[in-house]
């Protein structure tokens, strides 16, 4: 096993599974409806809350991708193969994670323009709102990488890494919004968004290292 | 300095026989500390002369919010001697303690809640502190369910580690997020953070029932922890020669 | 491939789930044998396998390999080791073909064909693994065997699901890289037809 054999297999394994990626993205789509339909459909209403709406779905949406990121992987015994490769685990969960995150997010930036369109989201707020998902996702990931692992070897353990991991998004959530709604009144947002480049950037090094430790548990 | 103290923290059998003579009088001491800050604070402390008597709650609230802060700070540094150095004991700290956290973070809520209906008006509000002790009550509570649900106890013990640490990396962030979110909302027009001066006879009753929790918690933390050491250790020849001296 | 390389396990004490398996035990492989661990169930044939190719941590003792202590940072041992586990680590999604690169990714395609064609899976070189038998799955993860040329093999009920035919052709190419020098760990319930190992027995 290779660095690059291994991260072509997750992307076959990822175009196999292209239905599951697209379900994650419908799944955010009727997020982002639930709240004009249950709150306030009227653009006073939508247009400065469009940011959190779509944020808070992206949330959900991607940790439900990421909930289930290694299940599969642990039960045919991949998951213990690559603890046993002699390769960096770390590094091929870094890689793991990438390849995920380039499959779930790219198909959701190309569907905000659409929702931001439903939503009437100022186009001031446009480009932050794309720059925040850019920017913020990946934390998003490796935060979310490790419930996924933690929760690996529970049979239904979906509910317990939104338990677990929602918390700790919650910063990101408040960062990117504040950001958004910071470009809509004309104030600077540059250090919100250096915030959220900061988190994952912490997120990346920190993370696949307490992963590998905790997939190292699991997998016994 | 010998470092002999902290290497023998490993050993459950040596753990168990220091800190046996503790327990009792931490809890015993906590408990008089407690009842005489609250007595105190509670019943001769002088009114406030902007929030009368309301603002006695302080004598509970201020102290379970401290603690409820300082247990998680205690649950990071264990998890993260548990990876560095595999302590045994660190993990049965965790989990002594992380329910008495949730408890404490579940009642600085609802005695904040209390206070908050005739100062705000209002039962609950987005206040930085109360926001962030909601998250902190939610931390607490993601760390036990995820201990009960796991089944293997090792596997239990490096994920209770891990998310602690974790945890502990993100509370600053949580808090400073938090923080920014109101500033950049209407914020509440009375504030904690800035308090008038204070007599001493309304804080010294404040200190006593810091103090004391602090002492209450830490005896019941040792408890706690001693019951689950005889509990994961029953097959050692001690912990039976322990039971059957002591009764359980 | 090493012929050189050995392994000792010195003193080794498992625990798993709060109970002793083994306590003390010591044993060493040399270039060209076969060691049959021997035991139970649940007296720990899995576990040693596991701590041996470094899914699992003794509690104590020591794993030399060639000479070299590689009981806290067991990756030289993994570079040159196959490990075989209960579910063999081939992925449904992927094509037996597409499997075996991922685990191979430097081997041409001829020599792919020949090992598939002994294998007898040369048919379903393009079918998702996902839709194989449980014998026709464990095959494509043996054929793993074939490819690489690590020394060390670590492999735990290889037979199990493997038909009459797959089993003597397993037993076989043990014995070729036995002959060239490797070393060959297994657990099996089977008695070996061809392969006379040396057994280490777990008691417990």
């Amino acid at each position: 096993m290779t660095y690059s054999s291994f991260f072509v297999s997750e992307f076959l394994v990822l175009w196999r599974r292209k239905q599951d990626v697209f379900n994650a993205l419908l799944f955010f789509i009727i997020v982002v409806a639930l709240f004009p339909i249950g709150i306030n459909s009227s653009p006073d209403f939508l247009a400065p809350a469009a940011a959190g709406i779509v944020w808070c779905a992206a949330v959900l949406a991607i940790l439900m991708a990421v909930e289930s990121i290694f299940k599969e992987d642990y039960l045919d015994g991949s998951l213990e193969q690559l603890v046993v490769s002699g390769l960096s685990l770390p590094l091929l969960i870094l890689l793991k994670v990438a390849a995920q995150w380039l499959v779930v997010v790219l198909p959701l930036l190309v569907i905000i323009p659409l929702l931001s369109e439903m939503l009437y989201l100022p186009s001031s707020g446009f480009w932050v709102l794309i720059m925040t998902l850019i920017v913020g996702t990946p934390s998003l990931f490796f935060i979310g990488v490790i419930g996924a692992a933690l929760t690996v070897s529970i049979k239904q353990g979906a509910m317990l890494v939104m338990l677990l991991i929602l918390p700790f998004y919650l910063p990101v959530i408040i960062f990117s919004t504040l950001a958004v709604k910071a470009t809509q009144s004309g104030l600077p947002y540059s250090g919100l968004l250096a915030m959220l480049l900061a988190m994952s950037l912490l997120s990346l090094v920190i993370s696949p290292f307490m992963t590998a430790i905790v997939v190292k548990a699991s997998v016994n | 300095m010998s470092w002999a103290w902290f290497h023998k923290l490993g050993s459950p059998k040596w753990f168990f026989s220091w800190s046996k003579p503790w327990a009792l009088p931490l809890f015993c001491f906590g408990c008089l500390s407690l009842l005489i800050g609250l007595v105190w604070g509670l019943v001769f402390a002088p009114a406030d002369y902007q929030q009368g008597n309301s603002f006695r709650i302080i004598y509970i609230h201020v102290p379970v919010a401290m603690l409820a802060q300082s247990c998680y700070l205690a649950l990071g540094a264990a998890g993260f001697v548990f990876l560095v150095w595999q302590m045994k004991m660190a993990p049965v700290f965790i989990k002594a303690m992380a329910p008495i956290g949730a408890v404490m973070s579940l009642v600085a809520l609802v005695s904040g809640a209390i206070w908050g209906k005739p100062t705000w008006g209002t039962w609950w509000v987005w206040d930085a502190r109360l926001t962030s002790v909601l998250v902190l009550f939610f931390l607490y509570m993601g760390i036990i369910a995820l201990q009960n649900s796991l089944e293997d106890q090792v596997l239990a013990n490096k994920a209770a580690a891990v998310i602690s640490v974790v945890g502990l990396i993100n509370l600053p962030v949580i808090k400073y997020s938090v923080v920014l979110l109101e500033t950049l909302h209407q914020g509440p027009t009375f504030t904690l953070t800035k308090k008038p001066e204070m007599p001493a006879e309304m804080w010294l009753p404040l200190l006593f029932a810091v103090i004391g929790l602090y002492c209450f918690v830490a005896g019941v933390v040792l408890w706690r922890m001693q019951s689950e050491i005889l509990m994961s250790e029953h097959r050692s020849s001690w912990v039976k020669q322990e039971v059957t001296k002591h009764g359980f | 491939m090493q012929s050189s390389a050995s392994l000792t396990i010195s003193d080794l004490w498992i625990e798993r789930g709060e109970r002793d398996l083994c306590k003390g035990l010591s044993f060493s492989v040399q270039p060209g044998e076969v060691v049959r661990i021997l035991g139970e169930n649940g007296a720990g044939k899995s576990s040693l396998l596991k701590i041996i190719a470094g899914v699992l941590s003794p509690l104590e003792g020591k794993i030399l390999y060639s000479g070299e202590d590689v009981t806290l940072d067991r990756t030289s041992l993994q570079q040159d080791a196959i490990y075989l586990g209960h579910s063999v680590g081939v992925k449904g999604l992927l094509t037996v073909a597409e499997n075996l690169r991922w685990y191979c990714p430097d081997i041409s395609i001829s020599i792919l064909y020949s090992v598939l064609t002994q294998l007898d899976l040369i048919d379903l070189v393009d079918v998702l693994v996902k839709k194989l038998s449980a014998g026709q799955a464990r095959r494509v993860a043996l054929a793993r065997l074939w490819l690489t040329k690590k020394t060390l093999w670590l492999l735990d009920e290889p037979f199990a699901s493997l038909d009459v035919g797959g089993v003597a052709l397993l037993e076989e190419r043990i014995q070729q890289h036995v002959l060239l020098g490797g070393l060959v760990i297994l657990t099996t319930h089977q008695d070996l037809m061809s392969i006379t190992p040396h057994d280490v027995v777990l008691l417990s």
